[in-house]
């Protein structure tokens, strides 16, 4: 699926800087991304890469006194980057809402799961108290809880890890977002349980219509998800298209790199798996041009002078990536 | 598609799950008498290794300039002998044992009055001033300890917390008597002495002024006890303030990092929403764990303080049945306060269970 015609979010130059020891890090390096209506978009990266600092600007939670963060984020006629913190607060649990990995520290200890939920939606809704509750309870089977007139009264820890996430998606889905960032929902997770939550996502999906950002390191997610992905390296999207294309007909050196470190159960046995040489960027200096350079196995001078732009460059249609070097490793005239 | 429920885990939770909150409490309470046994047997043991013996006292004080050396030490036998301190230690401590299971402290020494009726008239004046020390100091030490961390690194921050500092570090004794001198002798502005006004004519019933106030349709006497109660009792509390402090704003601080109140901000809370729902409840378990501990200093506070204000607290009595080696008064003034700490206590460790869910298995 390509973007739709009419984005529903559309990011434009969107850079996150934090002030730390040293200097300014940049978090995120400049990004342009749409997303459609109804699609899930998944952003992939090591740690580091700026997924969770995207992300986490879409909704202000990374705001503070340290962080610089400057761009456009245009939703339904608003500028998530530039709105109030008290504008932000309308938006935020109702038109984006997050699901944060590990529902254990992200819910509240000292809160029954229901009353977690009823206050998502007390806070946007007029409801009552018991109408607030019934909700809930409501909101859980939808998520596949069991028995969710008890589950509703029981505490974070007195749920499974599996359960608390999908506690977790039930605030989140909470008021019918129109965006639901989530940021690794199933790391925490056992695989089997991973799946699960990861289904669940999916089918709220269709239901709802909800356009999903979904934040992960884990390729095997994505392949599971995923309708278009947006691969970040140092801050930067380096490769962006549908699943297929990315995970079948990867443009960018980093991508392949990625993807041919992850384990394959129909390709050739290996007796170690291919890891990518040297270490990501993380200082508050970044060498002016593409910044995997240092670690790609086909540097050329050329990479070298500034960053590479995000273009359609060799790839299937509407598949876009950021490296001057063409299928056969050769220089690509930049249009 | 269809939803694939998660497996339940057993709903019914088991006999002993069910029982851990009341086991819990049950087994706090029966460790009170055992603590009060123990704490007994020392201050007997502590009283009688103290140079000097009430009949002494007695005979020396009743004394005139007349009386010979020969005629104190025929008083002194003849007092210990009536006293029953003639007794073997042993026997003493079998006596001591049978009045506190029988809930009679003895009499005093120094006209005969029974402990349990001293204590009912000083008790109450002691926990009316210990529990309103213990109000100002959550409140003073709340809400700055709260500004503090949200102002986190600010001129406010550091003030409130230098502030802090020397709050704790004041001695009750200089406190007490800055106080005293400051508002009681040079401004005026508040009575120094005592609990309440003579000529105001308090019947005690309870001995809790504001209960009395209420029972016997008093209202006149409710605000002369105020303004007895309002400097010892804020020189009692400026310590544990400037303590509690320091606690409520490591504890907020530590909180506000937490995820959860990432997701309180995700769900469009304001700030003050995210302050009472999620952050006050989460780091009132450090808090609740300090006021507990330093209600013991508060009493050993109160002890100078009741002094310095002459307040008719149990803390003076205490002193005073030292100096004069009475025994029993001593021996009923120590267990009461011992009772009210280990009592309080108990109440912490109740609290922790009302605020964090977690800790209700047994």
């Amino acid at each position: 699926m390509t973007a739709a015609a009419e984005p529903l979010l559309s990011i434009r130059g969107l850079r996150v800087e934090f002030d730390v020891p040293g200097g300014r890090l940049p978090a995120v390096g400049g990004i342009d991304l749409d997303l459609g209506a109804g699609e899930v978009v998944a952003i992939v990266g090591e740690s580091g890469s700026g997924k969770s600092a995207l992300s986490m600007s879409l909704v202000g939670l990374n705001r503070g006194p340290r962080a610089h963060i400057t761009g456009t984020a245009m939703l339904h006629g608003t500028d998530l980057i530039a709105a109030s913190e008290e504008k932000l607060r309308s938006v935020r649990g109702k038109d984006v809402a997050v699901v944060f990995q590990d529902a254990l520290a992200a819910l509240n200890p000292t809160q029954k799961v229901g009353a977690q939920i009823s206050e998502m939606l007390r806070t946007h809704q007029k409801l009552s108290r018991k109408a607030a509750w019934a909700r809930s309870v409501e909101l859980l089977r939808e998520v596949g809880i069991a028995n969710p007139e008890q589950r509703a009264k029981a505490y974070p820890h007195q749920l499974s890890g599996g359960m608390r996430q999908r506690v977790m998606i039930a605030i989140g889905l909470a008021n019918e977002p129109g965006v639901l960032i989530a940021d690794e929902p199933t790391t925490a997770l056992d695989v089997t349980i991973q799946a699960q939550v990861l289904r669940l996502l999916k089918r709220l999906q269709t239901d709802h219509g909800t356009t999903i950002v979904l934040i992960t390191h884990d390729l095997g997610v994505v392949a599971e998800v995923a309708d278009r992905v947006a691969v970040m390296y140092a801050g930067r999207i380096v490769e962006q298209g549908s699943r297929d294309q990315v995970l079948f007909a990867p443009q960018h050196p980093y991508t392949k790199a990625l993807l041919s470190s992850v384990p394959r159960i129909d390709g050739p046995a290996q007796d170690r798996l291919p890891a990518i040489a040297g270490s990501p960027l993380t200082g508050v200096t970044r060498p002016p041009g593409c910044a995997f350079a240092p670690r790609c196995a086909f540097t050329h001078e050329a990479c070298l002078p500034a960053p590479p732009a995000l273009l359609h460059r060799y790839g299937q249609p509407g598949q876009l990536d950021a490296c001057v070097l063409g299928p056969d490793r050769n220089l690509v005239a930049v249009p | 598609m269809t939803v694939t429920p998660v497996a339940p885990v057993a709903v019914r939770p088991s006999l002993r799950q069910r029982l851990g909150t009341p086991w819990l409490i049950v087994r706090r309470l029966l460790a009170v008498p055992v603590v009060l046994f123990f704490l007994a047997g020392i201050v007997f043991v502590a009283m009688r290794l103290l140079p000097g013996s009430p009949a002494t006292s007695l005979a020396a004080g009743g004394a005139s300039g007349d009386t010979s050396a020969a005629e104190i030490t025929r008083n002194q036998a003849r007092i210990n002998e009536a006293l029953g301190l003639d007794q073997s230690l042993a026997h003493q401590y079998g006596d001591f044992l049978h009045s506190l299971v029988t809930f009679d402290l003895g009499s005093s020494f120094f006209g005969g009055t029974k402990v349990t009726s001293l204590l009912g008239g000083s008790l109450p004046a002691t926990i009316e001033l210990t529990v309103a020390a213990m109000l100002i100091a959550v409140g003073l030490g709340l809400v700055t300890g709260v500004i503090a961390a949200l102002r986190k690194d600010t001129w406010v921050d550091s003030s409130i917390r230098t502030a802090g500092t020397i709050g704790f570090s004041l001695p009750w004794f200089a406190l007490g008597v800055l106080a005293v001198v400051v508002f009681g002798v040079w401004l005026g502005w508040l009575p120094v002495i005592g609990r309440l006004p003579n000529q105001l004519d308090y019947k005690p019933f309870t001995n809790f002024v504001l209960l009395d106030a209420i029972l016997q349709n008093r209202p006149e006497l409710v605000w002369p006890w105020i303004q007895h109660l309002i400097l010892p009792a804020t020189t009692l509390a400026l310590s544990m303030a400037g303590f509690i402090t320091r606690i409520v704003r490591a504890s907020v601080l530590e909180v506000l990092g937490d995820d959860f109140v990432r997701t309180a901000r995700m769900k469009g809370l304001s700030g003050g929403q995210i302050l009472r729902r999620h952050v006050l409840r989460n780091s009132s378990l450090p808090i609740v764990t300090v006021l507990g501990l330093q209600f013991g200093s508060l009493l050993g506070g109160s002890v100078i303080t009741e002094t310095v204000f002459s307040y008719p607290g149990v803390g003076n009595q205490l002193v005073n049945a030292i100096l004069q080696r009475d025994y029993p008064v001593v021996q009923g003034a120590a267990l009461a306060i011992a009772l009210l700490f280990v009592l309080v206590n108990v109440v912490v460790d109740l609290l922790y269970l009302v605020l964090d869910p977690r800790l209700r298995k047994a």
